[in-house]
């Protein structure tokens, strides 16, 4: 009776304290989310999308140029990396999967995915932007690839890893070479959990400012060519929020709440997609 | 005599790291006959399986010596092309290993790989293929839903129509009901009893009662040297090596 009885104390004590730990970092997310969504929503309006920046201290502007540039910062950023990544990742769970160089390049990898976004952003600097001597769209999106790379190899290593070896024998017995095998079989096994990894990379460095601005850097203007500065939200939102002007917090806060609802829409798409492959 | 299918001559074979798995192998295969091989655990009877379609070549360091003939030529010989020849020399594994696509693009794989594209073709291929491993009545309906909602045995089934939609002469079976319960186990058992009219059947397995119900042909091996091979009845019943009368007798194993 009493051996129970401690038992169910435990079983309670666990249950809550896992609750209130629960609670605890849900509270943060809501209120971060609810903040966003508070300041966000009243600072929305039509001309924050149609509108570039006005001169600084003019009420009045939008952020049309940062919208743009951040969605081709972002763009270019995943057709660069998400290719290195899946075909790397390939590399090291197929046809490297036994030789010391895939352990390495493993290893590293879990290193690059924790370092600093800033440290990436200098490296970039010092690479691109000193050579050529501007700051330039490109170098943004060589920034966020090279944030993207490990993220999205790491995933692909793992998720084709996890397709189990009889299924890839079975292919070959019945007279597949391997890039067939790879192709046809184990990407289909995987493509949701690489289709996750891509998705959860994309939403990683949509959320990054600091590798931009070593990069990118900013621009008032509207622009489309990434050889130039390019503006970009997270900068703009950096640079609006330390700026003196309350129009410049409201933007800023505006555009937080787009890239939250941007990070929000990849991953429902993510979802969609996953379902629509399992339906079919 | 019965025409040979498969005849296997002095066959070693040797572990990447130089484990001599197989030691002196001798045996003929007949035609349109269920061989079985049978032995306890790491006796080898898998890896001398697994020669047949080459599959330890996936695999770096491994070694054969010897021969296995097939159709006149040696087939462990280094110009042998492996993707003609796992065409050929089918194989089902222990698990069920289907695609992660559906029914009918499993079936459609091997075929596809050889290069047919008609629709209709491959739709009638893959009819053929699913009523032969005795599955169409119960997928035909459910051809584009994916593999993964078919039970344990239909999936085993339908690894089976998709090694028999490329017609292999030879289909290679890896203890294929280990993994199922009785009721799938006996149809696969009547399958493959069917399926000899048709290709010649080499089969692994663990369980002996089932060695004696299907196969005409049975090996028995040990510490990888086969140690005694003929009519499935006679190494039954009156096996001429002690070692097979103790294991078959379940003396130890």
């Amino acid at each position: 009776m009493n051996r129970e009885r401690l038992r169910v104390m435990q079983s309670r004590i666990a249950f809550v304290m896992s609750t209130l730990t629960a609670l605890f970092g849900i509270f943060w997310l809501v209120f971060i989310i609810g903040d966003v969504l508070i300041h966000g929503i009243g600072a929305l309006n039509i001309n924050l999308f149609i509108n570039d920046p006005a001169p600084a201290g003019v009420e009045g502007g939008g952020l049309r140029n940062a919208f743009v540039g951040h969605l081709l910062i972002t763009l270019f950023a995943t057709l660069i990396g998400v290719p290195i990544g899946v075909l790397g990742g390939t590399f090291l769970a197929e046809y490297g999967r036994d030789r010391g160089i895939s352990r390495f390049i493993s290893a590293l990898s879990d290193i690059m995915v924790s370092v600093p976004a800033i440290v990436v952003g200098t490296f970039v600097y010092a690479l691109l932007v000193k050579p050529l001597g501007h700051f330039s769209g490109w170098a943004g999106s060589v920034a966020l690839a090279i944030i993207m790379i490990p993220v999205v190899l790491r995933t692909t290593e793992n998720m084709l890893s996890l397709v189990p070896w009889t299924i890839r024998e079975a292919a070959f017995a019945l007279g597949a070479p391997y890039y067939k095998v790879i192709i046809q079989v184990v990407y289909r096994g995987a493509a949701t959990g690489i289709l996750t990894g891509i998705l959860l990379s994309i939403a990683r460095v949509t959320g990054e400012a600091a590798p931009l601005l070593f990069t990118s850097f900013n621009n008032a203007f509207f622009s489309i060519n990434m050889n130039e500065p390019i503006a970009s939200l997270t900068v703009s939102i950096f640079q609006y929020a330390m700026g003196p002007y309350d129009s410049w917090h409201a933007q800023a806060w505006a555009a937080a709440l787009m890239i939250t609802v941007f990070i929000l829409f990849i991953t429902l798409i993510g979802r969609l997609i996953i379902k629509w492959r399992y339906k079919r | 005599m019965m025409e040979k299918a498969l005849e296997v001559k002095t066959l070693n074979f040797y572990y990447a790291g130089k484990t001599h798995a197989l030691k002196n192998i001798n045996f003929p295969v007949y035609k349109n006959s269920i061989t079985a091989l049978i032995g306890p655990s790491g006796c080898g009877k898998t890896t001398l399986l697994r020669c047949f379609n080459r599959m330890h070549d996936l695999y770096p360091g491994n070694r054969y010596e010897g021969e296995i003939i097939f159709n006149g030529i040696n087939i462990l010989s280094d110009r042998i092309d492996l993707i003609d020849l796992r065409s050929r020399i089918g194989m089902v594994f222990q698990k069920p290993t289907p695609f992660p696509m559906t029914v009918f693009d499993n079936i459609a794989y091997g075929l596809r790989l050889k290069g047919i594209k008609k629709r209709s073709e491959l739709s009638e291929r893959v009819e053929e293929a699913l009523k032969h491993a005795a599955l169409w009545d119960e997928v035909k309906d459910k051809l584009h839903v994916s593999a993964y909602e078919l039970s344990g045995g239909q999936q085993q089934r339908l690894c089976i129509a998709r090694a028999l939609a490329v017609k292999p002469e030879v289909l290679l079976f890896d203890e294929p009901t280990s993994a199922l319960d009785p009721i799938s186990t006996g149809k696969i058992e009547e399958l493959v009893i069917a399926l000899k009219k048709d290709i010649t059947i080499i089969i692994v397995t663990h369980n002996m009662q089932q060695a004696a119900r299907v196969s005409d042909w049975t090996g028995f091996m040990m510490l990888g040297e086969l140690i005694e091979f003929g009519r499935t009845d006679k190494i039954f019943t009156n096996p001429s090596e002690k070692l097979t009368e103790e294991y078959i007798t379940g003396r130890f194993g």
